[in-house]
Order: C-alpha cells, then sequence, then structure tokens
C-alpha cells in the first residue's frame, strides 16, 4: 500500500455496501479526502479517519438504501437468484446420487463443492444484474446455512468446522467472486 | 463536548412529507450549500459544517439526506469530472433549485415566528 492509497479493506466494504446511485461520488469524496490528510497529517492518522468514516457511514448509507425502493429490487433479484441457485443444487446433489456411490463420506467431500460453486454462480449472475443484489444474496445464504445447522439438518456427523465453513466461505464466496471475476475481466481487457 | 460527539456518531434522520419543515441536518446542508454557492460535492459540505458547527458528520449522512433532499427535489445533482486525485473516480456535484431555496425560506420563518419572544424566558431557565 503507497502512502496515498486508502486502507483497501475499507474501499472493498464500501464498495460492497454503498448504493449504486453515490458508490463513485462517496469513494472518490473519501479518497480525495484521505490524500489530502496524508500529506498534512501522519498515515495512521488518515488511515485511522478514513476507517472511523467507513464504520460510520454504512449505517446512514444502509439505512437510506433500504428506505429506497432501490433495495425493493435488489432484494428481488437476490430472491429470484437463490431461487434459481436452489434449484441448480438439488439438481447436481440427484446427478450425483445417480452416478455417484451415494456414502456419507462422498457426500461430505462433495456438498461443499457443489455448494460453493452454485455461490460463486449466484455472486456473478447477481452482480452482473444489480451489484447491490449480492450482498441480500450473501445474507440469504449465510441464514439459510444457519437455520439449517441449527435445525440439525446434516444427519452424517461432521466437525464444527464443517459446518463453520458452510456459514462462513458461502456469503464471502458470493461477494468475492463477482469482484475476482470483474479485476480478471478488466486485467483482461488491458492485455 | 463528549456528549455532542457521542449524539452526533451516527445521522438517521426521518424523511418528512412535501410541505413538512425541514429536519436538522436537512436544513443545516441546505444552508451549506447555500454558503458554498455553485456547484459543490460532499465532502466540501460535510467540511463546510464541520468548520461552522464542529459536528463531525460522516460522509454516508452527507450523502444520505442530499439523497433526500434530491428526491424532494429541493437541490439537483450532476456527474463531473473523473479526477487521478479520486482514483479516476468521477465527483457527484450537487446545487440547489428555487424549491430549496422556498424551503429553507418557510422552515427559517417558522422558526423566527415560533422563538419570538423566546429570550427572556431562556434566560429564566
Amino acid at each position: 500500500m503507497s502512502r496515498s492509497s486508502p486502507p483497501a479493506f475499507a474501499c472493498w466494504l464500501l464498495e460492497s455496501v454503498l448504493p449504486d446511485l453515490y458508490r463513485e461520488a462517496i469513494l472518490g469524496d473519501l479518497i480525495e479526502e484521505y490524500t489530502l490528510r496524508t500529506e498534512s497529517t501522519s498515515r495512521l492518522t488518515a488511515c485511522l479517519w478514513f476507517w472511523s468514516q467507513t464504520f460510520r457511514s454504512v449505517p446512514s448509507m444502509v439505512w437510506s438504501s433500504l428506505r429506497s425502493r432501490d433495495c425493493l429490487i435488489s432484494v428481488s433479484i437476490a430472491v429470484g437468484v437463490y431461487i434459481a441457485m436452489e434449484i441448480l443444487q438439488y439438481a447436481a446433489n440427484l446427478s450425483i446420487s445417480k452416478w455417484v456411490a451415494p456414502t456419507p463420506a462422498t457426500y461430505v467431500v462433495l456438498a461443499p463443492i457443489v455448494f460453493l460453486t452454485a455461490c460463486a454462480m449466484g455472486g456473478c449472475v447477481a452482480a452482473r444484474i444489480r451489484t447491490g443484489a449480492t450482498k441480500f444474496l450473501a445474507l440469504m445464504v449465510m441464514t439459510t446455512v444457519a437455520v439449517l445447522i441449527e435445525q440439525k439438518a446434516c444427519t452424517i456427523p461432521v466437525p464444527w468446522w464443517y459446518e463453520f465453513g458452510f456459514l462462513t466461505l458461502g456469503p464471502l464466496t458470493v461477494i468475492i467472486t463477482p469482484t475476482l471475476f470483474g479485476r480478471f475481466k478488466q486485467q483482461g481487457a488491458v492485455t | 463536548m463528549a456528549l455532542d460527539v457521542s449524539f452526533y456518531w451516527f445521522y438517521i434522520v426521518e424523511e418528512m412529507k412535501r410541505g413538512e419543515l425541514l429536519g436538522s441536518l436537512e436544513h443545516i446542508i441546505l444552508l451549506a450549500l447555500v454558503r458554498l454557492d455553485g456547484d459543490t460535492h460532499g465532502m466540501i459540505v460535510r467540511r463546510e459544517i464541520e468548520e461552522r458547527t464542529g459536528r463531525n458528520i460522516s460522509i454516508g449522512a452527507v450523502y444520505a439526506t442530499l439523497e433526500r433532499l434530491e428526491a424532494k427535489r429541493y437541490i439537483s445533482s450532476f456527474i463531473g469530472e473523473p479526477t487521478p486525485q479520486r482514483g479516476g473516480r468521477a465527483k457527484r456535484l450537487f446545487r440547489v433549485d428555487a424549491a430549496g431555496k422556498r424551503a429553507l425560506e418557510v422552515s427559517e420563518q417558522t422558526i423566527r415566528s415560533m422563538t419570538a419572544g423566546l429570550k427572556d424566558r431562556w434566560r429564566t431557565i
């Protein structure tokens, strides 16, 4: 990270949360002010200021987005993509149980692969339709996994980290895959 | 001062129906836009408020309020040129419209008429 570049994780967080309409403007304003602050104060002070602005801006923008129709459209897209993801997962699980011997060991290995692939595909599709829909999709995936863990839906005995992996990696895959895919696409366009 | 800082940590201002009085942050932001006189972006508005009132408002709260003011057609915005200082991101510039100036006048008149003759009472409280 160079002296004038703001904290990357804070930027990513803001990019994921801010509504499409003001994303560029808010991030640009923060980066501009951060650059000015690094010239007049220490980098640490400027970083702390950037993080404080990030944490304090997120609730206002999420609340504002929740009250607007923009949020309803994003939720509808997330619901649609989630249903498609579930159908895809169901079809994949059905095909696997037909072609591969349905032993608990096979299921334990293949289930995360199918789940994460569906999450990655869902994330990319949601982001392609509307960037804001990915955060709602990630929230839906997280809630469903949490409910399934609570209901003890998995009949095969598995260690805690296996279920925890579904709970954390699923939503993260939904959010991160479109970002990575977008970067690869940009690099491809440049070269 | 500590109380003020904790109070203004997050700004969540309820939306008002058209024709009602401006919210406190809406009022302050409209005044800042008038004071800055011209097309200006969110960070300049935030800085102006901080310099004049000492309130350290988040940029998110400023833009959330600007969004509401724009929805009420009190202000309008347009996209500016992207600059390298902003990481190649474009500015969104805001200006006060005639409806915004009218809303400010109505708000000022209401506050003036409600506070008329109260100075002596404040001294006794």
